[in-house]
This record gives C-alpha cells, structure tokens and sequence, in this order.
C-alpha cells in the first residue's frame, strides 16, 4: 500500500506522456486523487496509540553500502504525506483548468516532484531520504525554469536565472547533507557493519565529537530548504519566478521537508549535539520570525508577502521543534501542516487576482470584493489562519510551539510572540490591499468561477474543519514526537521543568 | 672512458634548442630546435651508456629517436595544414586556443 | 434542561443565525434577513432566562457548572477542551448582551434598511454576538482567548464594513492590531498561569491559586499584569485606547453594541472574572485601578472638548468604563456589573439617538452644525435626553445609583483609596458638563437646516453623500445608506428598541437603592467569595451621602453646561481662546496617536524599509555577489594563464622543469 503510495504519481505521469494532449491535465488530476485516496485511506488505518512506525516497506537495495529500500508513516510524517497528496490534487487541479504549454511534460514533471516529495517523506534509510531531497529539486529545477515568469522588466532575473540561483543555494547544503549522511553511517558503525537506517543509526548512537559538525551540515541542508534567515537569499527571486500551481505546492509543502528533517534526523540521532546547539539555532529561527515578519509589512508584491510570511512562520515552526519538548514539537508538526493548507491557497488566490487585475503588486489593486464576495469570503478565511487567529488551527500550533518556548526558554518566547502582532498587521494589509477600498480604474472585478471554487472551497474547508478540531492531527502524533523527544532528553541533564504535571 | 666532452657538448646543443624555442617565432625552427633538443639528450644517453657499460641507453636513444621521428611528422603536418589555410607561420599569432 | 445545556444553546442560535444569513445571502430578502438575526439573538436571550431560572433553583453556593463538549487539544500535558463555565458572573453577561443585542438588532433593522450590505451586517452583527457570548461563557482561558479573538475580528469586520472607505480600512485595522496586542498579553499570562498551575480550567486554576501563590509574588503578579494588557487593549484604557475613537467609522448600530454596551466591557469581565488572581496581586489590582481612573479622567476632558458627536460619545465611553475598571479593581465586584449593565443601556441608547440624529444631517457628525433638533426629531430627542440624564447620573436615574455605589465602595475601603472618592466625584462632574454640552449644542438653539427642513416638511432631502473627513463621494454599491435616512420618528423598530432603552436608563436602578434591595449584588456576591475583599461594605448612610454627594454634583454640572452653552452662548468660545494651549492639547487627544504613531509605527515600517532595501541587498545578497565576485576573480586570474602563446607555454615548462631538477639536485646533496 505505501509503494503504492509512493509510486502512483510518477506512474500515471508516465502513462499520461503517451495520452493526448488535452487528456494530460484530466489524468493528471486523476493520478493525484488516487494518490489522496490511498494517503486517506492509511490515515483512516493508522492506529493512533502506535509511536513507532505502520505500512512499514524495508527491503534490501544496496547492501553492500547497507541502503535499503525502507518506508514507513508514523505520526511525524503521517499528516505531512496527506497535505502533499492533498496540496498537489489542489494545485494539479488548478493547473489542469488553465493552458500551459507543453502540457505533457509539465505534468509528468509535477507528479514526478510529487513522488519525489512523498518519497523524502517516507524514507526510513538515510540515503534514500537525501536521495529522495535531492531529486525533489530536479522537477522543480525545469518547472521553475521553463513554465516561470523572466521579471527582467521589474528588474530582477530572468526565470532560469532564478531557479540556478535556488538550485546553487540548495545543492550546496544538500552536498554537505551528503557527506554528512555519509560520515554518520560510517562513524556509526564503529569498524562493524555499516548501515543507514534511520531506526538502526539511533540505536548505535555516535560521539559529540563528529556530532557536532555533522549537525550543522544537516542543518545548513534543512535550514536553505525552509529558508531560514540569512539561507533566505534565492527565495525572493525564486518565488517571482515560479509558475503559480508549482509555487502553491512548492511553498505548501517542500518548506516542510526541512523541518521535518530536523524531526525525523537530527533530533534522534544527534541529541547531545542538538542540546548543545538548541539556542544557536532558536536564535536563527527567531530571527527568520522576526526578519521575515518584517519584510512582509513593507512589501507590495502579494508573492513575496506570502514568501516573508512563509520564512516567518517557518522560524516559528523551527523553534518549536528546539524548544526541545513534546508540546513544542507537536505544535510544529501541527502547524507544518496548518501552514501548508493556507499557504497553498494563498497562492491560487493570488492567481485568480492575477487573471482579473493583471498584477501582482497591492498598490494597483483594491476593491475586489465588490463583485466576488464568494471569493473575499475565502480569502478572509485563509487571511484570518495566516495570521493564526484564535479560533484557528493555526493559532493551536502557534500556541503550543510557544508554550514549549515559554517552559523552555522563557526570553525566546516573548521575543518570538512579537512575530504574532506583525502577522496581523501584514496578513489584513494584503487582505485589506486586494479586496478593501477603492478599486482601482480599469479593473474588472469578477466573482470565483466554479472551475477555482472547485480547487480552493475543499481546501478552505479543510482550513475551517480543522479550525473545529485540531486534536485530529494532533492525537495522532503525539505519541511519536514524545518518542522523538525523549531521546533528546534522555541522554543530555533534563531541565527541571521538562517533566509533566 | 670519459665522457666529460660528450655531456658538455650535448648540454651546449641543449641548451641552443632551448633558446631556439625561446626566441624564434618560426613554427619550423621551433620544431628544428626541438630536434636539436632531442638529439642531444640522445647525445647524453649514448655517452652515459659507454659509461656505465651497460646497452640501456643506447636502446631507450632508439627509443627516442622514434618518438621524433613521429612528433616531426605531426607537426610537419600542422605546419603544412597552417601554410595551406595562408594563415602567417608565427606563433605569435596564432593564438586563438586560449582561455 | 439543565442549566449548562441552555447555556449551549445561548451559544448556538447565534452562531447557527450568522452562518444561515450568510449561506443565503442571495436567497433571502432584506427583511427575512433582518427578522432571523434579530430572532436569532432573541432565542439565546431567551435561552438565557432559562438558563438563569436553572440557576436561581440551585442553592447559591452551588451556582456555578462546567461543562465541556470535545477535546479540542489535549496532548503534552496541555488539556484545552471545548468547555463552558456557568456561574452568576457569566449567566449576568450573557443577559445583558443578549438582551442589549437584541434591542440592538431591533434597531439596525430599520436604520440599516438602505444600505446595500444588509445581510452582510445582520451576519456579522450575530458572529459578533456568538463571539462575545463564547468569551463570556468560556470555560477555559484558550477559549476565552478564542472569544476574544474573535470579538476582536467580528469589531473589525463592523468597523470596516463600508470597504470602500479608506478611513474606515484603515480605523479597522488599527483597531484589530491593537487588539492582537491584548491577545498577545492574555496568551502570556495563560502560559504564565499553565507553567504555575498546570492546567487552563478555570475551576483548577482558581482553586489552586491561592495555594500556590502566595500573595504579591511576582509570578501571580506578572500573570495579573498581562491579563490586564489583555483587558486594557479590549477595554480601551490608556494606552491602547486609541482604536475606539476611530471605531466610530462603522455605523451607528456597530458603535451603540459593539463600541459602548458589549465588546468593550469584556476587560472588566475579564478582571472580575480573574478576581482571585487579582486578589492575589494587590499591586497589580491597585495599577489597574489607577489606570481606570487616570482614563476616566483623561477621556472626560478629551470629551469636553470633541466636536465629532459620535466620537465624543466614545471618549465618554471610555470614561465610563474607567469607571468599572476602577470598581472591579478595588473589589467592588457588583458595583462594577451594575454600572456596566446601566452604561449599557443609556449609552446604547445614547448612541441610537446619535444615529438617528447623524442620519439627519446626511451624515455630518460635527455639533457645530447641528441644532434644535428637540423640535424637530421629538422621539429621538426625549431618548437622547432619558439617556443624558442616565449618563449625567441625574438623581434616580439607572446611572446615579451605579455610578456612585462604586464611589462608596472606594470610600468605604478608605486610605490610599480616598483618591478614588475625590476624583471619581470630579469625573462625574465633568460628565455632566460634557453630557449636557453635547444635548443642549444638538437639541437646544437655532435650528439648523436639517432641523429646519424637517420641522417644515417632516422629511429631509439630501444629495450624494460624502466622507466629511476626506471629502471624496460615499461608494453607496457596496453599503452606506444613499440619501434616504432612517430616523427614529419613522420607524417602528427603531422606536421600540430606543424606547425600551429608554425606560430602563431611567428606571434600570432601581434594583440596587441602598437600603432598599440589592438584587444584583445579592446575585453575584457568591461568585466572588475570596478571603480578601468580601467583608467590605459601604453601610447604608455612607452609600445615601454618596448618593446625595453625587446628585449635587451631578444637577452642578448639568447647570454649568446650561450656563455654558445656552444661557452665555459666546462664552465657550472666548474661554477655548484664553485657553488654546489647553484646549488644543485636549483637542488633539491628549496627542496619544501622536505618540503611538512616533514610538510604534514609524520605527516599524523603518525597520521594514531598512530591511528591504539596505539589509536584503547588502548582506543577504552581498553574501551571495561577494562570493561570486571572489570565485569570478580567482578564475580570472587562472584563466590569465592560458594566453595562447606558444612560446610562454614552453617557458613554463622550461621553468618548472628546470625548478624541479634544481630541487632535486639540492635535496640530494
């Protein structure tokens, strides 16, 4: 069931490059929704009380070198796999009602990312998940380039431009990732059998020396991927580039693979370097709150808004998962998914705007929701999860991930909750600059059609339902993340707070 | 027997083709004064063998001698192709492999 | 039914009306629209009843349930479920929003009937009360923050209502930020209140309190604090008040429920509501007090001088309210809700009266203009009046008991608290000036047009209308009543509404006459047991010379405004010139917005320019050209080598060689 899970999409792609041409879209759609049938279906399956890993998949493939080919889902990558079989119906969708040319080949190229995603998800082997990461560029690497948008008249690059600046950025942390994936099988196996399970590395432990240098390798993989503040540099251009159904799955759901990294990785197997270096990295992950917070006030193009928005809530994601407790990082894993389910249809709205008004600059737009009301009620409702509304899942996931904080490291916590306020500030300005005041002349203001209301009311849905009830997910992760964190703490002098009341 | 005369006299040759390669801009004298180069490090070879009494050097200057012979034949050849093309036999000016 | 299960249903008519209005936007007409919400709230009313007759049957120490429906999110150690708490305290707010709410929904029957965006209001306006019933009921402090957020969000979306506005967009963000502030203290103090005490229930933390902290500690100190972050910036206490005067950018009704009865008397429910933390920390009790009174009297001289009708209202508001922070602060607990729930009826209905007027005048707000309305509009001024006198704390009025059973309560506690006596006392005073200054400026003198027009003709015509502070022509497509206006005198439910008002700022305090019946703070007495404050009581003669105190106080000042404004009608304006230093600090707001403006936003969007044109491309990008520049130079300098030349080739490889066979020849020798 998990092959299946994993392989459908670059199966149908497959398939679909021998269809017609206005069948690719169709199919493709279909290929996604067999994906989220089987991703829901395990999700239904999956027994929640369990810690350790269901659907498990593990045959040998290179045992010279110990690789297998090993899959599971446990409750850190179970909601993950969802939103990207979910994201990726969504954004499929959406770009199957739109003309792209070469249609072929842009939907072969967004399943092909969609396995590649599921497959960093799943992997339980440590090569095959820096395999699986690294391959998720290479789609990403032709759609960015060559389906994307050249902003040399806006002065800034041309879209292959763009994508080699995102592909430099990543592949550097993710040659680093390599050699560090490398060492720690090797390390690790101390003269003996070598081997890149995940589960057999966290038994066999390695020392703080090479802990050390391993951690930051992984971390500078983990943190351009998400960006983090100051890895952040290929994120604007890259997103002005990109076409918009990519960049919606791209921002929904890549972001994640970082930080989920962290989780599935570095936490478990490098728990007295991650003690060691938990301010180092809390302080990079509130200053990406507090950078990209404030570069979403001042900015007018509703991409970047989103994108600043992304590194902030991102940075709020990462320090929980440092905050080093069961609260914080459930929050993360919550939100990671709270994130994904807004950030997607921001993006679709965002393309909607584009096609009435032209632009994707705030200044120029305005007074939309005269003739839409349908869709200024969707885009409020989105609006209000972004800036994590009390009453929104969102505001659940950012309360636990501040909690943690707040027991852990109570200055972080006060420092990082200033990123709150600066979220309802940016998340109304683009609502208030899009939809409120005065429209602009010359722009046609048209209500939702049915083709988006079918893309983005199931997801707005999603947002609301689980506004009503967050325990769903996070009841069912849990259990794992207490088991991530209790190799943490174990091992390192607990702080004194850390026990349950 | 001493071979002293021999060395010096295969220095000296060595040391005109290498200032032959230096200085003159002729392809055709640069491929001369190679010869002389090689010629007299086969000059060396020789007198170090009846030095040391054994053949080893005489056959590794055979050995030498067929590497000229083949090395002369290619760059006669590229000398002839660069006369053919009338482009100017200088090698100051033919210039355009670089980086 | 138990009591708790009416509880739920207060909060599910509400919710259920808002979600089916706006499903049916398109299906249902103006006035189906209209009768559901307002039946809506009338049903959780209703329900209110039975949920306090539930109650009353119980013995009064047994007067309080929890009740939870669902985890909402309980992993970690953290238990939040979606749970009510049903006592005294929440059963007497859920009675007066509703009730107060539904005269509300009444009145914006008729007075909304033009507007363009009907249904949109009538769902906004039962979301708002859903949430503000969901705050008050909360059983937990996450729900609560859930409450409270959504009040925040449900006073946004009413203040911006008319979207096209740009004075109004921009009121409503300013507005929701300053409440995102708040929310961010309450969020604080709930962490504060989890790390101490271990859990969010209302029932455990405040049995637990006392035992674990003891008193003025400053954990319990700094919990108090925050809530009171929380509770200023919904309240309106300096100094994050300055959203509510802008407020007065959504339409009347927005401003009567929202702005005056229920949203802004949330912070005092929530200090009461916390009062055994409050107990606790004397210290932070004393500072929320002396806020309370600062803005008391901060907002009664600001409102001496407004010339915006409606905005003077709101600072009177804000006055007002300094009031009841001061009360529940001392530990005046009843003294506080009674007060709050006569404020909100005269101050309700003052502000109908307002609308009615403003409706008239085609939406011009300044009292310069404005005049005789008493002959002209006779309904809406004998309520603007009832209300006036209410406010003004007019003997036997609803207000004059209120007002000053606080004052007694102060005086009775004595020491430091004196203080609150005397200025209190000089609050009320100036209310009655300024209460009297804006009813004699707008009912009394020389007709103006308007008022003219419809003594003469009995309606008015109006052209276009216009924003009278930016000038550019109200967008009436998307909402804002076109020329047409909805007065009182022509419409029936706005009649009824006002008239119930009206009658119970006048007689509303009669429940609670020293000496004679107590029947609210009988009521809520029990909800506060705590060790500290019970056992104080003003006895029956002070509270009776505070009362006569109070009346004298009140009949001078409405005589000084009537000296003022009608008998010397040139008088104010030779005093505003003798004192225009003082009068154009008032005017200006105490130039609190200046401040805010100076010390908050400037430097923000500084930070946020200087982050996007100096740091984005310096570092981050310079990061990346340095780098490319570095690797760009290094390989012009190699590629310098590969010149093409020939002859340089074999100088190199003479020169290596010859380098080499030197090394060698040394080395081994």
């Amino acid at each position: 069931m998990i092959n299946v899970l994993l392989w459908a999409p670059l199966a149908f792609g497959l398939v679909g490059l021998f269809l017609p041409r206005r069948a690719a879209g169709p199919w493709a759609v279909l290929g996604t929704l067999v994906t989220l049938s089987v991703a829901v279906g395990m999700t239904i399956g999956f027994n929640q009380g369990d810690s350790g890993l269901q659907y498990v998949e593990s045959t040998p493939w290179i045992s010279g070198l110990g690789v297998d080919y090993s899959l599971g889902l446990d409750g850190l990558n179970l909601f993950l796999v969802l939103l990207t079989a979910l994201l990726w119906t969504g954004g499929v969708a959406f770009a199957a009602f739109r003309d792209y040319e070469r249609p072929k080949t842009f939907f072969l190229l967004m399943l092909v990312a969609e396995t590649a995603t599921l497959g960093s998800f799943l992997a339980q082997d440590l090569l095959l998940f820096v395999l699986f990461f690294d391959f998720m560029l290479v789609p990403f690497y032709f759609l960015f380039g060559a389906w994307g948008h050249d902003r040399t008249a806006e002065g800034g690059m041309t879209a292959s431009g763009a994508t080699l600046k995102m592909i430099i950025y990543t592949l550097i942390g993710s040659l680093l990732m390599l050699v560090a994936a490398i060492a720690t099988a090797i390390i690790s196996a101390d003269g003996g059998h070598i081997t890149f399970s995940i589960q057999a590395l966290q038994e066999q432990g390695i020392g703080l020396g090479s802990q050390r240098w391993i951690f930051w390798f992984f971390a500078a993989a983990f943190l351009v991927k998400m960006p983090a503040f100051l890895l952040h540099g290929w994120m604007p251009d890259a997103y002005r580039a990109a076409p918009l159904p990519a960049l919606a799955v791209f921002s929904g759901v890549l972001a994640k693979v970082g930080a989920y990294g962290f989780l599935r990785i570095v936490l478990p197997l490098f728990p007295e370097a991650t003690v060691e270096f938990q301010e180092v990295v809390l302080v990079i992950a509130l200053a990406s709150i507090l950078y990209g917070s404030v570069m979403a006030f001042t900015q007018t193009n509703v991409r970047l808004i989103a994108g600043y928005s992304s590194v902030a809530q991102l940075g709020f994601i990462t320090a929980g998962i440092f905050a080093l407790r069961a609260d914080g990082s459930d929050g993360a894993v919550l939100q990671m998914v709270n994130h994904g389910l807004v950030v997607a249809p921001i993006f679709i709205i965002v393309a909607i705007l584009l096609e009435r008004t032209g632009t994707e600059d705030i200044r120029e737009m305005g007074g939309m929701a005269l003739r839409a009301p349908v869709l200024a009620a969707l885009f409020l409702i989105v609006a209000l999860a972004t800036l994590a509304m009390p009453g929104s899942s969102n505001f659940i996931g950012e309360f636990y991930i501040l909690n943690g904080l707040f027991q852990a490291k109570i200055v972080f916590a006060f420092i990082a909750i200033s990123g709150v306020a600066m979220s309802a500030y940016y998340a109304l300005r683009l609502y208030q600059g899009t939809m409120h005041n005065r429209k602009p002349e010359g722009l046609l203001s048209r209500e939702i059609g049915w083709r988006d209301a079918v893309v983005l009311v199931p997801l707005v849905l999603c947002i609301v339902a689980l506004a009503f009830y967050p325990q769903l997910i996070l009841k069912r992760t849990n259990p794992s993340v207490e088991q991530t964190i209790a190799k943490v703490t174990k091992g390192s002098a607990p702080n004194g707070k850390l026990a349950e009341r | 027997m001493n071979i002293t005369w021999y060395i010096v006299l295969s220095s000296l040759l060595f040391a005109t083709g290498v200032l032959g390669i230096l200085l003159r801009r002729s392809p055709m004298v640069i491929l001369l004064c190679l010869e002389l180069m090689l010629n007299a490090g086969n000059l060396a070879l020789v007198a170090f063998s009846r030095m040391v009494g054994n053949e080893q050097g005489q056959v590794f200057a055979v050995i030498v001698m067929v590497i000229a012979a083949c090395e002369v034949v290619v760059g006669l050849g590229l000398i002839v192709a660069i006369f053919r093309r009338r482009l100017p036999l200088n090698v100051d000016d033919l210039r355009e492999l670089r980086g | 039914m138990s009591a708790t299960a009416w509880a739920w249903l207060v909060l599910l008519f509400p919710l259920l009306g808002s979600i089916v209005i706006a499903l049916g936007y398109r299906a249902l007409p103006r006035k189906a629209a209209g009768m559901i919400g307002t039946a809506a709230i009338g049903l959780a009313f209703a329900c209110g009843v039975a949920a306090l007759i539930g109650l009353l049957g119980e013995d009064a120490e047994a007067r309080h349930h929890a009740s939870s429906l669902w985890d909402y999110a309980s992993v970690a150690g953290l238990d939040i479920k979606l749970g009510i708490y049903l006592d005294q305290l929440s059963i007497f707010m859920v009675l007066v929003v509703t009730g107060v709410s539904t005269l509300i929904h009444l009145y914006s029957y008729g007075y909304m009937q033009s507007d363009e965006g009907y249904h949109r209001f009538f769902s906004y306006l039962n979301f708002f009360v859903f949430s503000m019933l969901l705050l008050v009921l909360a059983g937990n402090f996450v729900l609560l923050i859930v409450g409270w957020a959504f009040v925040g969000f449900a006073s946004y979306a009413l203040i911006s209502f008319w979207y096209r506005r740009e004075t109004a967009t921009r009121a409503g963000l300013k507005a929701f930020v300053i409440n995102v502030v708040g929310d961010i203290g309450l969020v604080l103090a709930a962490f504060l209140i989890f790390r101490e005490l271990g859990s969010f229930d209302y029932g455990p933390v405040f049995a637990k309190a006392p035992e674990v902290f003891s008193v003025n500690e400053w954990s319990v100190t700094a919990i108090c604090l925050l809530l009171l972050v929380g509770a200023f910036a919904k309240s309106a206490q300096l100094p994050l008040h300055t959203w509510l005067p802008d407020a007065m950018e959504g339409p009347t009704p927005v401003s009567s429920l929202i702005h005056a009865a229920t949203m802004v008397t949330a912070g005092v429910y929530l200090i009461a509501r916390t009062h055994v933390l409050f107990a606790l920390a004397p210290t932070a009790a004393d500072i929320s007090a002396f806020i309370g009174l600062a803005t008391l009297l901060v907002a009664a001289t600001i409102a001496l001088v407004m010339t915006d009708l409606k905005r003077a209202i709101a600072y009177s508001t804000m006055s007002q309210i300094g009031y009841m922070v001061v009360g529940v602060s001392i530990g005046a607990y009843g003294a506080g809700m009674f007060h709050l729930m006569t404020h909100a009826f005269f101050k309700a209905l003052l502000f109908m009266a307002a609308g009615s007027i403003i409706a008239a005048m085609a939406n011009e707000q300044n009292i310069d203009r404005m005049g005789g309305f008493a002959k002209a509009m006779r309904f809406t001024s004998v309520t603007m009046l009832c209300g006036g006198l209410a406010l003004a704390a007019f003997p036997l009025t609803s207000g004059f008991f209120s007002k000053d059973e606080i004052l007694a309560y102060a005086g009775a506690r004595g020491g430091m608290y004196l203080i609150f006596v005397v200025l209190g006392y000089f609050g009320a005073f100036l209310t009655a000036i300024y209460t009297f200054r804006l009813i004699f400026r707008v009912l009394q003198g020389e007709p103006c047009a308007e008022a003219r027009e419809l003594i003469e003709t009995g309606h008015v015509a109006h052209e276009a209308p216009k924003n009278p502070a930016t000038g550019e022509l109200e967008d009436t497509d998307v909402g804002f009543p076109g020329p047409e206006h909805h007065i009182a005198e022509t419409s029936a439910p706005m009649r009824v509404a006002m008239g119930v008002l009206a009658f119970l700022a006048l007689v509303g305090g009669l429940v609670q006459v020293p000496g004679v019946d107590n029947v609210i703070s009988d009521f809520l007495d029990p909800a506060f047991t705590g060790p500290v404050l019970a056992h104080v009581h003003p006895s029956v003669e002070w509270d009776w010379i505070g009362l006569a105190i109070g009346g004298v106080i009140s009949l001078a000042g409405i005589w000084v405004a009537h000296w003022l404004y009608v008998a010397n009608p040139e008088r104010p304006r030779a005093l505003e010139a003798r004192f225009q230093g003082v009068h154009d600090f008032l005017f200006r707001k105490w130039y609190f917005d200046e401040a805010i403006d100076f010390l908050v936003v400037r430097p923000a969007l500084a930070i946020g320019r200087f982050a996007n044109r100096v740091f984005e491309r310096l570092v981050v990008d310079g990061l990346v050209t340095g780098t490319e520049e570095t690797v760009r130079g290094t390989s012009g300098v190699i590629r310098a080598v590969q010149n093409g030349f020939v002859r340089s080739y074999a100088l190199l490889l003479i020169a290596g060689f010859a380098g080499l066979a030197l090394y060698f020849l040394l080395s081994s020798s």
